[in-house]
């Protein structure tokens, strides 16, 4: 009888039925450590699950590993869930996973609901105790690795918005067993006085659910309550929320987040200062020239009326007024050089102030000037005198005949008068004004 | 005693700085007054007076603090503050000694 002879392809084929098709085998959930860990470029991961005595081949598909949520690593104890498959070429079978779960990260869940529940109790979580993060911090505190990412996104963001902020890190080991007590020892350094911190930003950078389990621990939330200096809690990626952002003043989905929050872009602070110092000088600008305008108007109409009046009566007065005025600008300007001298700090003030007050100045002398009888002349006026240097206000004032000085702004005419008329050239004005 | 001192500066230099956003909103205060155009020419010159003062005390504050990054280390007598160098582009700490991880 002759024995039936497979091919090697047969048999595996056979073998892969017997496998593939048995239902204890096809969707079953399985625990191990992972080890030989690759992540292909293909986006497919293959690794080994193993306990105490056996070891299994694991392939994670690029479709199925998609949606993992957390980075595989080494070591890391997990559930898998899929089923054993044969890869003929190679004569090999393995567990094709489709859903990968951290074993224990449920009972961890349960133990940070029961905390947060406690807590809650405790008042630790209260909005109403939120304090203000500071407008602008001078001394930035950080709470993490120095060694880690997350240092160094801080201190670039913050640097490049504010190049002259002082930082201060608390270093602390940010995963392990000793972690949360580290943490917990950084903030309260950092609390202290003598430090004197601003803001403190304390977090790490993203991680598997058991990296980002310090910021769950209660010595570490008490921390982040008990911290006297406004602190901002800043961990993992976007979708992580450990306790710490509960109990902290404000949190914020990554460290270079973080330091966004806590620190003022300088050069748009400097912008917005000298932009309202521009709006503050332009109207300061715009109403004295109004005031000058107006100032202008009241002389016009008033030497329209009486010319003479102005430049006769007024001339000893506008002397006294310009003098008082200069001696009070010369006494305002003696004053700020005083105070520049005396303090260093208010140069640019008193720079600012000798400025505006130099301002006025030059606004009073101007408004003098127009009011001086030299610029009436200047403008066509002319002042009749008799040759006693008396002035000509009245058609009475002198007769046909008489002998008359009409003072021009560049010197006098000399003449006679020839005849005399009653009614003014500027009646008609007169009667409209009056 | 030096040290008390030091501390009280630090601490009233602390008040100040909380004060930046006040005198920037009085600052706004300010301008916006001047541009309404109600005021006579003295309150005008005086207001804008208030306005240079405001801004110089900004301007003051914000170029009050010094650049410096420091890192606190546990030494002989307690924790000791350790000043770092740090490239700016990458806010990498460079630094010759191996630096502690933790305060514990």
């Amino acid at each position: 009888m002759e024995q039936k002879v497979y091919t090697i392809s047969e048999l595996t084929r056979g073998i892969k039925g017997i496998l593939e098709k048995n239902p204890n085998l096809a969707s079953i959930w399985i625990k191990g450590e992972i080890s030989n860990l690759t992540l292909h470029s293909s986006g497919h991961i293959y690794f080994t699950l193993k306990d105490e005595n056996a070891v299994i081949s694991a392939v994670f598909f690029k479709f199925a590993n998609r949606n993992l949520g957390f980075k595989l690593e080494e070591g890391m104890s997990v559930l898998a869930f899929g089923g054993v498959t044969v890869f003929e070429k190679r004569g090999s079978y393995q567990f094709n996973v489709h859903q990968l779960r951290l074993e224990g990260i449920g009972e961890l869940q349960k133990r940070i609901e029961q905390l947060r529940k406690k807590l809650m109790g405790e008042g630790i979580f209260d909005r109403s105790r939120k304090r203000p993060i500071p407008f602008l911090p001078a001394r930035l505190g950080i709470v993490t690795s120095p060694t880690g990412a997350a240092v160094r996104d801080i201190i670039k963001v913050a640097l490049r918005r504010c190049p002259n902020i002082e930082i201060i890190i608390g270093p602390a080991l940010v995963q392990g067993a000793a972690a949360a007590e580290s943490i917990a020892a950084a903030i309260r350094e950092l609390n202290r006085p003598e430090w004197s911190i601003d803001v403190i930003i304390a977090g790490r950078g993203g991680g598997s659910f058991e990296d980002l389990m310090p910021f769950n621990e209660e010595t570490v939330v008490r921390a982040f309550y008990n911290s006297r200096v406004p602190i901002i809690s800043a961990v993992g990626h976007q979708i992580d929320h450990p306790l710490s952002d509960d109990a902290a003043d404000l949190y914020a989905p990554t460290p270079s987040a973080a330091a966004e929050i806590a620190v003022p872009v300088k050069t748009e602070l400097s912008g917005e200062i000298d932009y309202l110092v521009l709006r503050c000088r332009n109207s300061l600008y715009a109403s004295m020239k109004s005031f000058r305008a107006r100032v202008g108007n009241a002389v016009e109409r008033r030497v329209f009326r009486s010319p003479i009046d102005l430049v006769s009566g007024r001339e000893l007065l506008l002397g006294d007024v310009e003098n008082r005025i200069v001696s009070h600008v010369r006494e305002k300007i003696k004053q700020a050089r005083a105070a520049l001298f005396s303090m260093p700090d208010v140069k640019m003030l008193a720079r600012g102030i000798i400025r505006a007050k130099d301002h006025r100045y030059r606004l009073a002398l101007e408004s003098i000037e127009k009011l001086s009888p030299v610029s009436v002349l200047k403008r066509g006026y002319t002042i009749a005198m008799d040759c006693a240097g008396g002035i000509i206000r009245r058609t009475a004032d002198a007769a046909p005949g008489d002998l008359l000085r009409l003072v021009l702004y560049d010197g006098e005419l000399r003449c006679t008068v020839d005849s005399r008329m009653k009614g003014g050239v500027f009646g008609k004005e007169k009667t409209a004004k009056d | 005693m030096e040290k008390k001192k030091q501390q009280k500066t630090k601490q009233a230099r602390g008040d100040a700085r909380l004060d930046f956003e006040k005198a920037l909103r009085e600052l706004e205060k300010v301008a916006s007054e001047l541009e309404s155009g109600d005021l006579g020419l003295e309150e005008s010159i005086a207001r804008f007076e208030k306005g240079i003062r405001l801004a110089k005390y900004c301007h003051d504050r914000l170029d009050e603090a010094e650049r410096k990054i420091e890192i606190l280390q546990k030494g002989g007598e307690g924790v000791e503050k350790k000043q770092v160098r740090v490239k700016s582009e990458t806010g990498e700490i460079e630094d010759d000694d191996e630096l502690q991880g933790s305060l514990l």
